[in-house]
């Protein structure tokens, strides 16, 4: 009942959108001080915990050689995520090329929506910090249709409402106000959606990935979830991801 | 021996004998009210909330709290503390049922 | 069998429609009282006995005016006031006004500390005033309030 209610009145708004100055934005005091809570992110014990389980298999030394690289290349080549893999012959994410990793070590891999995932993979992924987002849609055949395919599954209208991604993330309504929360401008000008996830989200008191995040939405705006690691929702990440090209890293992130 | 995972953040980095740092602890714990339905069962989620958190330098106690399932889940307490020769801070806490855990990390002045 | 969750999250196409299942808390059952309730004024009373606490500008409360959501608040008090062996301050204390149970944290503190400062998170249920007592070492108490207008957030 309460939820349909939220969800109704979300929409309602998404069409009645007020703007930064009007009342219901926040002070700068205000976001000043949710800034500082960066300070303390909770999440940086679930990253120390993914930094833990990543060592029990032989840590970043070990991840490295066994993408083929040494370790100081690291850092480079995870800020490229998702990636063409030649040896999966297909385009993933860093937590499903985890998934293979864990395999070849004789480990059964963590499910993909499984907490130790999300705590191993925001780890790995954060060995990039400070790295411009270097994604290359270029790259292959394989990375091109993965983009194009994000395109369409941001732009394209679905669920009850036909809403896409596109009616709430889009140039013309960044920083509308839709119930207090700023409407975030996810390219690199912006939040950089793809720099700043995983992140902790304090509405949930959990770490959640880029992917994950896509899923509220999608739950929120009544639009079928598309599930962790599908084609789709790598694609979609592509796309984030290049809309944030060239933002720096900086990991983990704390969000509403 | 902390079983939760904790973090102790000492800020600045870098400190002299003498200075004020601010300490922060954070640990992972669900913070339960008692009062929260779980979803599937229709049951009360039974409390579970840290009681207590002392922290402590050298052997002496500085700062000591009484918490309560108010405070946020995964909860972040930051207190100052004067740095006076090296050492170790601790920081211990206490749950509902009494059960009792730490966590500590060297105090190293620079000057 | 290991590559099973690999292969099946890349493969599954994106079909199943979400459910919404209303959960119909509407009209909510009585609200349950936890353990540890206790009212705002109970819990003033409780630590002060029966000294009414000055209103005070030495206590620095910071709170946001709107919370972007009710389950993380910061609130970080800060005290202007000495922290020497004969006078300081010996406790900071946190009241969430209208929660259930009012109290949030008990900071009892030392000159050790070098400085009087309490920095948190708690939850708050409602639209409230947040309240932060502060006992000195001579045995005044000093108190500062702060309204904190809770939403629900945006979508997502
Ligand atoms: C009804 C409007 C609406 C629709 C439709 C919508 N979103 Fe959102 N989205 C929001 C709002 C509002 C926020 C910020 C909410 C908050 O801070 O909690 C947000 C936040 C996000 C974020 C986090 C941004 C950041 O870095 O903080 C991501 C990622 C995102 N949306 C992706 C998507 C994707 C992918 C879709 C399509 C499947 C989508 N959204 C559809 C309203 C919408």
């Amino acid at each position: 009942m309460r939820k349909i209610l939220q969800i109704s009145l979300c929409v309602v708004l998404a069409s009645s959108l007020s703007f930064a100055s009007e009342q219901f934005a926040m002070s700068n005091a205000d976001r000043a001080m949710y800034e500082e809570l960066m300070e303390n992110n909770p999440a940086d014990m679930m990253l120390s915990n993914g930094s833990e389980l990543l060592d029990a298999l032989g840590g970043d030394a070990a991840l490295a050689k066994y993408l083929g690289l040494s370790e100081d290349e690291l850092p480079v080549y995870l800020a490229g995520f998702p990636r063409y893999i030649e040896k999966f012959k297909m385009v993933v994410s860093i937590d499903q090329m985890l998934q293979a990793f864990m395999h070849e070590s004789g480990k059964k891999p963590y499910a993909l929506k499984s907490s130790d995932m999300f705590d191993m993979s925001s780890y790995v992924k954060s060995i990039a910090n400070e790295q411009p987002i270097n994604i290359d849609i270029e790259a292959n055949e394989h990375m091109k249709k993965a983009y194009a395919l994000g395109k369409e599954v941001f732009n394209t209208r679905r669920g009850g409402r036909g809403l896409s991604c596109y009616n709430c993330h889009n140039p013309g309504v960044v920083g509308g106000i839709l119930r207090t929360q700023p409407l975030p401008d996810i390219s690199a000008k912006g939040n950089a959606s793809a720099a700043t996830w995983p992140a902790y989200r304090m509405t949930k008191s959990k770490l959640a990935t880029l992917q994950k995040r896509f899923q509220g939405c999608m739950q929120n705006a009544l639009l079928a979830v598309i599930p962790l690691g599908s084609p789709e929702m790598t694609a979609l990440e592509v796309y984030f991801t290049h809309e944030a090209k060239g933002a720096v890293i900086a990991l983990p992130g704390l969000k509403r | 021996m902390s079983k939760r995972k904790t973090l102790i953040k000492v800020k600045p980095n870098k400190y002299k004998n003498g200075d004020i740092v601010k300490v922060s602890f954070m640990v992972m714990h669900p913070m339960e009210t008692g009062l929260r339905k779980d979803k599937t069962t229709g049951k009360f989620i039974p409390a579970e909330y840290i009681k207590n958190v002392k922290f402590e330098y050298n052997g002496k106690v500085f700062t000591n709290m009484n918490i309560w399932e108010t405070l946020s889940v995964n909860p972040v307490l930051t207190t100052y503390m004067k740095v006076d020769g090296e050492g170790v801070l601790k920081v211990t806490f206490t749950d509902n049922e009494g059960a009792v855990e730490e966590s500590s990390q060297k105090i190293k002045p620079k000057g | 069998m290991q590559r099973r969750d690999f292969l099946r999250g890349l493969s599954v196409a994106a079909a199943s429609a979400v459910v919404v299942t209303p959960s119909v808390s509407f009209a909510a059952d009585e609200k349950p009282k936890g353990s540890n309730a206790l009212s705002y004024k109970e819990a003033l009373a409780a630590v002060t006995g029966s000294k009414t606490p000055e209103v005070s500008k030495k206590i620095a409360l910071k709170v946001p005016e709107i919370a972007e959501n009710g389950a993380v608040v910061p609130v970080t008090v800060e005290v202007d006031h000495p922290m020497n062996e004969d006078d300081y301050v010996k406790s900071i204390h946190v009241f969430a006004t209208k929660n259930g149970n009012s109290r949030c944290v008990d900071a009892h503190l030392s000159p050790a500390n070098g400085k009087a400062m309490l920095s948190t998170r708690v939850k708050l249920g409602e639209t409230q005033e947040v309240a932060a007592l502060v006992e000195l070492s001579n045995g005044t108490f000093l108190i500062s309030s702060q309204s904190v207008k809770v939403t629900i957030g945006g979508c997502g």
